[in-house]
């Protein structure tokens, strides 16, 4: 009996092991292996040419006491806190309108799509022209309606709204995509269930499509969130950080640090008072997960 | 008059959309002098297909397609297999130690690539596989991104379909491959494109770690029109054009696959 | 096993054996019967150059059959972060291109390999072939690490159609910063989108109005800045002054791509301080157009940039890089491929070969003006902590262009903040 229990045991871990092993592997080998050297590369000076350093926490010490650094992590936060609100919401409303039957939809979403599969470059390109305080067409479109428009990414007040603004404006067909894939899963019997309850517009929309999609939407919010974190093309090929440092964010600051300034050092533990950050945010919402999502 | 009322604001955001890809498609189109006025002024009658002919001349244009497409092709097999495994794994069998593993995953996506560039070069090196494919797919094999949206999927298929399978007696593998994967299609094709898109656009790791011609890739062809000083937007904004309609086309086409196969499985 | 499992696991096997055989393949053309691979890592010849850099490499493999020079390029913006990252993992390439501000980074990590050892045996070798100013800049501590390959000046283009209806006369070689000013003010016509002048505001301008105003940037010893004076207040005034009156604001240039070449070409600027790299980009220009050296103030001092080749400290074929590197920098082939496509110029002293790049029929007319403006040069101050010097002082300068802080409080904050990076 127990041999048995103990055999049925093992097959079960074999089983496991079956679907772990082939992403587990490559995970530890090409991720982990890498985040680890980084981790002892934060423990040292380097400039990349020279041979390291060890210098102990200095970094952080330094790290923790510059002005650079809280005003790096302020700008992500700021960057987070107008991104996410927009984008979600911009794309859940998305995937409600083009689920439903609508002539033209499939050519809609891929419209919508369109910003999604485009390189930063390109957006950023067209972003800087679209928001040219001069003779760009929304400072014009502003004037028509007699506002005065502002100096958008050239200004340091308006460089992070013009950022969190382009964007809100690329990602949306990310956040539809995955919703309307969310969307489709939902089975027509529930809702044709709860019509007959009586349910329909927003009592369903609160008490069938909602709750369904929380497992996406959760999905959504965490990698939202740690992708805004490491917020860096947009900002990168847009303002390069600036105008005067008004945008530079964390992962911007750890770019120039490892290639431009030769502090590789000093980048990696950027980087680890990052990690520690996302890694707090995201076990928070795996707590609270609890509360809202609704696993099937 | 609801239907039409909803339709504006649906059709309105189309043109925004569009506009951009608009403005790229002309300006690719547009002939060195006219691109000098501020604003670009354009006459339709002045389109010219030069940018896309000097951009097959400035590189082995055909071969980096080639290039990106087999390498972005591989990856998103693979993360597609590797991921939905795993993602099974973390959704249907319980085991000690799961939701720390699971953690451990989502841990791999916090730290930013900027910083894992070079230990990832180093690591390379030491095994000898700088210059190589296989270490231009070596980080996408899998994806704690895939794994994540795909146990979210996976979560959001009723028990009800899976315990069925079991009471026949099935194997979890055999649930997985003929009763989870077929439900979570949607779910799977709109990670193929993700998976796609991300290594079609990667730059920064093949720019380290590539540095012979034949294996380059398509966004650092593009980068090799940026010079010191000047730059050919159109030529770039011809690259841009070329590079984004083979994921265009592939989003269209798993979009219709995706749709098919709701209306198969028998849910809608 | 059922059908989709079967499916996946060859796809995989397939794309797993495919990687690794394609890995091999590269691996092995590395090592052919007795011939010598030698890299060459460079910045400067993609995208417009390629050809012409192909045309060298195949007149060294010519003359020397047992050496394979294998061209790797990326561009400027990211070429550095390769060439660390290639160094840190050491596989460096045998040779590679250096430009002057980072070839002091380079020497003093010891990443550069001493030429004057790997030139023992070659008695064809004379320094005389190469300017000596420019061979002396790339010896650091005594040894020669790096060739001069190439360089370019900065001067002043300006539109002669622009100052012809104006009635202006056109610039001359004697020109001071109060004739250029005079000059931009009335060739600037807002109403037509037409501008007088265009400089941009940051480090590389900057240090080099300094000079010509008089200043320095550091000390004699290079552990203090000096630019805090009434010299650097009246570099910076003359650069952040000219945006908004005779020069557009940045926020009306509004990040368009290449602003000021496209303003210039398409005949609405009337002065432009710009390097001859755009000499190629303006020769179909559709109006009269010319250059001088520089207005000065209290001097005259030209900005010119400078590109080196360096071998690496630990290639494995020191002679064949010596003799790439000496072929690439010294040759005729080189000088006159170079001053044929003003492909930069070439740093060699026999005036003979640099005499063609005047008798070029391509505009300007006046070619002259980049030789004078090399009488008196101002070479970039070179720091460890380069990048983030640069960074800080565009920065700052920028910050007094846009208005937020007087000139004297911009270059007060940016002495204070590059002194601690020299510290």
């Amino acid at each position: 009996m127990t041999r048995t229990k103990a055999s049925i045991r093992l097959r079960y871990a074999g089983t496991v092991a079956l679907f772990l092993l082939p992403s587990a592997i490559p995970l530890a080998l090409f991720t982990l292996v890498p985040m680890a050297g980084s981790l002892w590369t934060s423990l040292h000076e380097w400039n990349l040419i020279t041979p390291m350093r060890w210098v102990g926490l200095d970094n952080y010490v330094e790290l923790l006491g510059e002005e650079r650094t809280r005003a790096a992590f302020g700008h992500t936060l700021y960057f987070i806190a107008g991104y996410l609100p927009l984008v979600y919401a911009g794309g859940f409303g998305l995937a409600l309108l083009l689920n439903r039957a609508m002539r033209g939809r499939n050519v809609l979403r891929a419209i919508y799509f369109l910003p999604v599969v485009s390189s930063w470059v390109v957006v950023a390109l067209m972003w800087k022209w679209l928001l040219n305080p001069a003779s760009g067409i929304v400072n014009q479109l502003l004037a028509l309606v007699g506002l005065d428009g502002p100096g958008w990414w050239t200004d340091p007040d308006w460089a992070m709204p013009s950022i969190i603004l382009a964007s809100a404006w690329k990602d949306l067909g990310f956040v539809m995509v995955i919703l309307l894939a969310g969307l489709q899963a939902i089975p027509q019997e529930y809702r044709d269930a709860a019509k007959v309850d009586g349910a329909t517009g927003f009592k369903s929309f609160r008490h069938i499509t909602f709750p369904l999609l929380s497992p996406a939407t959760f999905f959504v919010v965490v990698i939202s969130l740690i992708n805004g974190f490491q917020v860096f093309d947009q900002v990168h090929v847009m303002t390069g950080g600036g105008p005067a440092g008004a945008s530079q964010v964390v992962v911007e600051q750890v770019y120039d640090l490892t290639f431009r300034y030769g502090r590789a050092g000093a980048a990696s533990a950027l980087s680890w008072l990052l990690f520690v950050v996302i890694l707090l945010v995201t076990l928070v919402q795996i707590r609270a997960q609890r509360r809202w999502v609704n696993y099937g | 008059m609801g239907k039409v009322l909803r339709a504006i604001p649906v059709l309105l955001g189309a043109l925004v959309m569009l506009f951009p890809f608009a403005w790229t498609v002309v300006t690719s189109l547009t002939p060195d002098g006219a691109l000098l006025s501020i604003p670009p002024d354009f006459a339709p009658g002045d389109a010219s297909l030069d940018a896309y002919r000097r951009l097959l001349e400035a590189m082995p244009f055909w071969r980096i397609v080639l290039n990106s497409a087999w390498i972005a092709v591989a990856s998103t097999v693979l993360q597609l297999l590797t991921s939905s495994m795993a993602a099974y794994a973390f959704a249907r069998l319980p085991f000690p130690g799961r939701n720390a593993l699971f953690a451990v995953y989502l841990a791999t996506l916090m730290v930013p690539m900027q910083v894992l560039v070079v230990p990832l070069f180093l690591e390379m090196r030491a095994v000898n596989l700088v210059d190589t494919y296989f270490a231009l797919l070596a980080p996408t094999i899998a994806s704690a991104f895939g794994v994540f949206l795909l146990r979210q999927a996976i979560a959001q298929v009723p028990r009800e379909f899976d315990e069925a399978a079991v009471l026949d007696g099935a194997g979890h593998l055999r649930v997985f491959a003929f009763v989870i994967v077929p439900l979570i299609r949607p779910a799977l094709a709109t990670f193929a494109i993700f998976g796609f898109i991300a290594s079609w656009n990667s730059y920064l790791w093949p720019l380290v770690i590539i540095r012979s011609p034949e294996f380059m890739t398509i966004p650092l062809g593009l980068a090799s029109l940026h010079g010191e000083f000047t730059t050919e937007w159109n030529v770039v904004m011809a690259g841009s054009v070329v590079s984004v309609v083979p994921i265009l086309v592939l989003y269209l086409f798993a979009q219709k696959h995706v749709i098919a196969s709701v209306a198969q499985s028998g849910l809608k | 096993m059922n059908r989709t499992t079967k499916a996946a696991a060859a796809l995989l096997t397939a794309v797993l054996a495919a990687a690794c055989a394609q890995g091999s393949a590269t691996r092995e053309t590395a090592a052919e019967d007795g011939k010598v691979t030698l890299r060459y890592f460079t910045f400067s010849a993609a995208p417009d150059h390629v050809a012409d850099l192909d045309s060298i490499v195949a007149a060294f493999e010519q003359q020397n059959p047992r050496i394979d020079v294998v061209v790797e390029t990326a561009p400027f913006a990211d070429y550095f972060t390769k060439l660390q990252t290639s160094i840190a993992g050491n596989t460096a390439p045998d040779t590679f291109e250096l430009n002057y501000e980072n070839f002091v980074t380079y020497a003093d990590a010891g990443s550069l390999l001493d030429l004057d050892t790997a030139a023992t045996g070659d008695d064809d070798y004379q320094p005389g072939v190469y300017a000596a100013e420019s061979l002396k800049s790339f010896n650091h501590g005594g040894k020669q690490l790096a060739l001069p390959a190439s360089f370019s000046t900065v001067v002043l283009f300006y539109n002669k159609a622009l100052f012809d209806a104006a009635g202006l006369p056109a610039p001359t070689a004697d020109w001071t910063w109060a004739d250029e000013q005079a000059a931009a003010a009335k060739l600037t016509d807002k109403k037509k989108g037409v501008y007088g002048d265009f400089q941009p505001v940051q480090f590389f301008e900057f240090y080099k109005t300094l000079k010509q105003a008089g200043g320095e940037f550091l000390s004699a010893d290079g552990k203090k800045t000096t630019f805090d004076s009434p010299a650097g207040v009246k570099a910076a005034t003359w650069l952040v002054d000219k945006v908004g009156s005779v020069m557009p604001t940045e926020a009306e240039i509004g990040g368009t791509a290449d602003y000021d070449t496209n303003l210039f070409k398409s005949g609405k600027l009337a002065m432009w301080h710009n390097g001859i790299w755009q000499f190629a980009g303006m020769a179909d220009a559709p109006f009269d157009w010319d250059v001088v050296v520089e207005p000065g103030d209290q001097t005259k001092a030209s900005a010119v940039f400078h590109n080196a080749v360096a071998a690496s400290a630990t290639t494995k074929h020191p002679a064949e890089a010596w003799a790439w590197s000496r072929f690439l920098t010294s040759s005729q082939i080189m000088a006159t491929t170079r001053i044929k496509n003003s492909w930069e110029l070439p740093p060699v002293s026999d005036q003979s070969v640099l005499a063609g790049y005047l008798d070029a029929a391509t505009k300007p007319a006046n070619r002259q003006a980049v030789f004078d403006s090399l009488k008196s040069i101002a070479l970039p101050p070179v720091i460890a902590r380069q990048q983030e010097m640069q960074d800080t002082m565009t920065e700052e300068l920028s910050n007094a262009a846009a208005g937020r802080k007087s000139v004297q409080q911009a270059l007060t904050d940016a002495a204070a903040k590059i002194d601690g990076l020299l510290g």
